[in-house]
């Protein structure tokens, strides 16, 4: 793979590149799924390719080929120059972009068991014992589960000196139970809804969540659901679970904070962002107990690496502190824009994508509460958990959220079981009304491998810290 | 060699490597390219040429699958090894009938094929200067893309289905963004790029900017609306993913299972699939290489059908209408090439029949909150203006809708006579019109 990556470098240089970097990777996959008793898919993949990116005559230009022969190499680095020459025609200014080290070195993600050494069988046998136990509830007529196991081996090269060499192992894994009723859909997920929990791990990961051991309780919740109150349409103080904090993370603090979209370069697909770069260390994001810092390091997240797809090395800084803004998501481009250094955010969801600026584990860092001691500190509100529904402006300002299951509070108690909750808000506003997060005990990484940006469409792997929260005057039960 | 024979080719080579009961090899060689613009220059340019083969061996009633993109002889002798281990690990699934036979399929099939060498990043970039310029002239900002791709598609298995198709088309979107924060937007898609009318299109997003200029909020509450055909795409793509496909009508969580038969929505309102009309693009097979049909869902108003594939058909009892996505497959059958049919009233005329309503450009992410009766939220976005006394008034500031469109197809009260394709996020295109409703719910409002 070294040796494909410095000839594509050869290449490029001979083409006429001023710059160029090429990644070749190596993915494999492996996932299996049921639904309701049956198998769904016992499949793998596997994808071997080359992505060239460089620049000449002042502009971009990106080539991706699986043909890894002397010609396919050969004939990806030379389109890559002409794509850029033509891109050239547009170009008021040269591209820019920030210093970055020149590094060789290795970096491997932590794994114990590799998740493809263990068999199919004894996956499936995990998934179906779990999903058997959810259907002995009558009400639950559909479930679902899966496992999913990712590995990659990359090699990243530039013309600049640098070398690096990367390979990690992820994991997926998650249930869900379906009570349908009268015209109505309840899902209940375990342990978080869309595919589960995903994290940088081996097999010992997937173990560890007692899928089967879970299962009665979710079921007996989605059964439980069919006869709840509905979400009444009021305005109240909400306390979110971790999960549903980190999407709400995720949606409003992480997707605006990325340097590409507050310059305008997301802005007809993905959208630009409410924040502007000249509000760094200005802007009051939220109230003094909101803290988010974005860290490539945090072990055993989908969101941490060695490198990023520029060869920056990955960081942790701070994006919000006591509720100001103080960092972006960035690349080598977009950090050089507003004269700063690269934040190591530059990744490609795969060898034939190009590396955009990209969230890496983005996260609310913890407080000091103990859960039981914030639901006995509110004297009125609703709880609520595991996200069922998303969407956010295209300036990542107004937001709505919908989760499974919520429960009312009362006189400081959990109270009756509520159906179909869900919020909205404006970004500052809602982040402004964030008076308690829980403590380290409550906090955890929350993975999030769908997350979706640019064109063509690339689904990155990212994640996010999160413990429960609780928000004042959220305005909750929207059009039900 | 034309892409299809080439992918042809890779599927009739990993089928004889294959062993099983059954064998299905699905390949796919692609070339495509992508000119991303910004700020009124343009910021990325991409191209790729990629080629990938899905095996799906069957032993018994035992199902196994595998992929891969190295399609040289010994990574697809690999890849059928481990779809076949794949099986032998699979429970028995008594409810599998058999791989589709060559009945069903049709022969080689060509469609119109975008001349991406005439195309090339020159031409491209010079489609893309020309819709930039419509804003830059106007102190406006440009940002969208100009692409085109070619697939060549075979599905031969070892029932004797060898179904290969060679398809493809050219796209351009474009924003317009005013200094006021107002913007404005257009998209374009057909099988020839040669017919992309950069210029207008560039014209048509800057003209609605500058009309967007001065927005003000819109007070929630339910209006009549009218939808642009970009707005309509949006619905119509949630429409298929939640409730048209057979796994949903089987799991009861789609609308049509719960009102087949009923005159549910106006006699006007007939939406069809078909992948087969010369004024869409896509397959016209699916994944199991299976011709698709034509398939009325909502037929004058009365919810009548839904798409199958081989698994779902033979588990309903019902015929195979051609709509697989590639195995494995947990969605179930999906429709990738809706339509409503068309009606007969011109924008103007939905228009100037509201005393009080709101005209939507286009939606912005769109969500499910509740599949069986397709409750959505979103945000508009890129023109959004109030409608007063049957004429647009005011521009409105992004208005944020929960709504279900079961019921607010049930106040239809007009449907436009001209189509416009819109590609969808499923990965399909579909023909939609401007559709005019009697209420839709805005619930919120950025700001």
């Amino acid at each position: 793979m070294r040796d494909i990556a410095l000839a594509a470098l050869d290449a490029a240089t001979l083409a006429g590149a001023s710059y160029a970097d090429a990644r070749v990777v190596l993915e494999r996959s492996e996932t299996v799924s049921v639904r309701t008793g049956r198998v769904d898919a016992i499949a793998s993949s596997e994808s071997h390719g080359l992505g060239v990116r460089v620049i000449a005559d002042g502009a971009w230009g990106f080539s991706a080929t699986a043909d890894l022969s002397p010609d396919g190499i050969r004939q990806a680095a030379r389109e890559a120059v002409a794509l850029a020459r033509a891109a050239a025609r547009t170009w008021s200014a040269p591209v820019r972009v920030a210093d970055a080290p020149v590094v060789t070195d290795q970096w491997r993600g932590r794994c114990e068991i590799d998740p493809f050494a263990v068999s199919l069988g004894d996956k499936l046998a995990l998934l179906l014992t779990a999903d058997e136990a959810m259907r002995a509830e009558p009400l639950v007529t559909v479930t679902a589960g899966s496992i999913d196991a990712f590995g990659v081996d990359k090699v990243f090269a530039s013309t600049e000196g640098s070398v690096i060499e990367q390979s990690y192992t992820e994991v997926g894994a998650g249930i869900v139970a379906y009570a349908i009723t009268d015209g109505e859909v309840h899902p209940r997920s375990y342990p978080n809804s869309h595919g589960g929990q995903t994290v940088q791990a081996g097999w010992e990961a997937v173990l560890a969540l007692d899928l089967a051991g879970n299962a009665p309780r979710i079921a007996e919740q989605a059964a439980a659901l069919t006869r709840a109150m509905p979400c009444p349409s009021t305005t109240t103080t909400v306390i979110l679970d971790g999960s549903q904090v980190a999407l709400q993370v995720h949606e409003s603090i992480g997707h605006p904070t990325e340097l590409d979209r507050v310059l305008g370069d997301e802005a007809a697909f993905a959208g630009t962002s409410w924040v502007r770069a000249a509000d760094l260390n200005a802007l009051t994001y939220g109230s003094e107990h909101l803290n988010v810092v974005a860290d490539a390091t945090t072990p055993g997240s989908i969101g941490s690496f060695g490198y990023d797809d520029e060869g920056v090395p990955a960081q942790r800084f701070d994006i919000v502190r006591r509720g100001v803004l103080t960092g972006f998501l960035s690349s080598r481009e977009s950090a050089a824009a507003i004269g700063r250094s690269s934040t190591g955010c530059a990744r490609a969801s795969e060898w034939n994508r190009i590396p955009l600026v990209r969230m890496t584990t983005v996260s609310l860092e913890p407080g000091i509460w103990d859960f039981d001691d914030l639901v006995a500190d509110t004297d009125e509100g609703i709880y609520m958990e595991t996200n069922s529904s998303w969407s956010i402006d295209d300036k990542r300002l107004n937001f709505q959220f919908a989760c499974e299951i919520g429960w009312e509070i009362k006189g400081g108690k959990l109270g009756r079981m509520i159906k179909n909750p869900n919020y909205t808000g404006i970004t500052p506003a809602f982040w402004g009304s964030l008076d308690a997060v829980c403590s380290p005990k409550h906090w955890q990484v929350w993975g999030v491998p769908n997350c979706g940006k640019g064109e063509p469409m690339q689904v990155a792997h990212v994640a996010h810290g999160a413990a429960p929260a609780r928000f004042r005057n959220v305005q909750v039960g929207v059009a039900r | 060699m034309r892409p299809h024979e080439i992918a042809a080719g890779i599927a009739e080579q990993t089928l004889a490597l294959a062993q099983g009961d059954e064998v299905e090899v699905l390949a796919t060689v692609e070339r495509s390219a992508l000119t991303r613009f910004a700020n009124n220059r343009i910021h990325q340019n991409v191209a790729e040429r990629s080629a990938s083969v899905s095996v799906r061996v069957v032993v018994g009633s035992r199902q196994g699958c595998a992929s891969t993109d190295r399609v040289d002889a010994a990574s697809l002798a690999r890849c059928c090894e481990r779809a076949r281990e794949a099986a032998l690990h699979a429970p028995d699934d008594p409810s599998f009938p058999e791989l589709p036979g060559p009945a069903d399929a049709p022969t080689v099939l060509e469609r119109p094929l975008p001349d991406l060498d005439a195309f090339d990043a020159d031409a491209r970039a010079q489609a893309a200067a020309a819709i930039i310029a419509q804003s830059a002239e106007r102190d406006l900002t440009a940002a969208g893309t100009v692409s085109a791709s070619a697939t060549g598609i075979a599905v031969a298995n070892s029932r004797g289905v060898h179904s290969a198709a060679t398809t493809g088309a050219a796209r351009a979107t474009v924003l317009s963004m005013h200094p006021s924060g107002a913007s404005g937007w257009a998209s374009w898609l057909g099988a020839d790029p040669s017919g992309l009318p950069a210029a207008s299109l560039g014209d048509r997003a800057a003209l609605l900017s500058e009309r967007s200029v001065g927005a003000e909020p819109l007070e929630p509450g339910e209006y009549p609306v009218v939808l642009a055909p970009d707005a309509v795409a949006d619905l119509l793509d949630f429409l298929g993913y939640t409730s048209f496909g057979a796994r949903a009508y089987f799991e009861r969580s789609s609308f049509i299972a719960l009102h087949e038969g009923e005159q549910l929505f106006p006699a006007s309102l007939t939406i069809v699939d078909d992948a087969r009309t010369p004024e869409t693009v896509g397959l016209p097979f699916d994944f199991e290489g299976v011709a698709k049909q034509r398939v009325a869902l909502i037929d004058r108003g009365v919810p009548a059908g839904i798409v199958t594939d081989s698994y779902w058909a033979a588990k309903l009892d019902r015929a195979n209408t051609g709509h697989a996505l590639p195995a494995p497959n947990p969605w179930g059958p999906m429709p990738l090439n809706l339509a409503i049919e068309p009606g007969d009233a011109t924008i103007d005329e939905m228009i100037g029949s509201i005393e009080r309503g709101v005209y939507v450009t286009r939606f912005h992410y769109v969500n499910v909150e509740d599949p069986a009766e397709v409750l959505l939220t979103g945000m508009t976005r890129d023109g959004t203006f109030l409608i007063e006394d049957g004429r647009l008034t005011r521009p409105l500031t992004n208005a944020r809708f929960t709504q279900s469109v079961v019921e607010a197809l049930t106040g239809l009260q007009a449907i436009g006579r001209d189509r416009e394709l819109i590609g969808t996020e499923e990965g399909g295109a579909c023909l939609a019109p401007a559709l005019a409703l009697a209420s839709w719910r805005f619930t919120g409002q950025t700001g």
